[in-house]
């Protein structure tokens, strides 16, 4: 029953997990290409800023996986 | 897979898969900077002109966040760190990786990525200490204002924290699915991650070096 309910929860964890960050990164996305189009010339500084912006959103997916794992040795 | 078991003992010492490949990694690296940097030549041969283009690429890189000075200056430690997670991250793809016994991706390890994180976080603060000396230095975290303190603090500690984090879920995460996808259908699947791998190992590398150079510039930016 126990490790039923553990293996439920991180999957419904790291569901959640995963969604918030794709929402974030997706708009990061969206707004660089969008300032992209509209001035190419700083295009090189834009993508730089868009890869740092994206690793910040995705280390708080990663502590959810951290947690996930810790979890998946009680099982 | 099973990274944490010993291959052999020398002495009391076990020596582990990651271990074995990082040194490996280590030796192979070092030998080619030798040969690359073995007799200089102002018209260069292939292998010099290859080192060349990776010294100045990864100089442009930082320096970008830098600026051009400091960038020269800390060169080593950047191209240090850049080299050998980039070089790890990709030991993953070759062929065969995953089959020899003896060999681990070591960033695929908490361990080592703990270690390159514990490193970055004593290099910031020691190039920090270098370059505005200690009272300064230490003065620089009651900055906006004091009550910021505890603050400004956890986010020191965090941040090696999240830099091994980040590296080792992205590869760990790269090398299980990889792993999965051969358990489903050893031909052509891995390929589709692989692919996908080829531009995250590059990209986990880049933001390690970045974020790292970001400490460094926040560090020891001059004061106005």
């Amino acid at each position: 029953m126990t490790s039923g309910t553990i293996a439920l929860a991180i999957g419904i964890m790291m569901g959640l997990c995963v969604f918030g960050t794709a929402i974030g990164q997706g708009m990061v996305a969206s707004k660089t290409m969008e300032s992209m189009a509209r001035q190419p010339e700083v295009a090189g500084k834009l993508q730089t800023a868009m890869i740092l912006a994206m690793a910040l959103q995705e280390a708080l997916t990663i502590y959810g996986l951290l947690i996930a794992f810790m979890l998946i040795g009680k099982v | 897979m099973e990274e944490a078991s010993a291959l052999f003992t020398v002495g009391p010492v076990e020596i582990s898969a990651v271990t074995l490949s990082s040194w490996v990694i280590i030796a192979l690296l070092a030998l080619l900077s030798w040969l690359a940097t073995r007799n200089l030549k102002d018209v260069p041969g292939p292998l010099q002109c290859a080192a060349e283009m990776a010294v100045e690429g990864i100089e442009n890189f930082i320096a970008g966040t830098l600026g051009k000075e400091k960038a020269r200056k800390y060169f080593p430690i950047f191209a240090t760190f850049f080299i050998f997670i980039i070089v790890s991250n990709y030991s993953g793809i070759l062929p065969g990786a995953g089959q020899i016994t003896g060999f681990a991706v070591p960033t695929a390890c908490l361990s080592v990525t703990a270690a390159l994180g514990l490193i970055a976080f004593g290099t910031t603060h020691t190039l920090g200490i270098r370059e505005r000396g200690l009272g300064h230095y230490l003065k620089s975290f009651l900055k906006p204002f004091a009550l910021m303190l505890p603050l400004t603090l956890i986010e020191q500690l965090i941040r090696p924290l999240s830099l091994a984090l980040r590296l080792y879920g992205n590869m760990y995460g790269e090398e299980t699915v990889t792993h999965e996808l051969y358990n489903i259908f050893p031909i052509l699947l891995p390929l589709v991650m692989n692919v996908l791998s080829l531009l995250f190992c590059m990209i986990q590398a880049m933001v390690f070096t970045l974020l790292l150079a970001i400490y460094v510039e926040e560090a020891t930016a001059e004061e106005e």
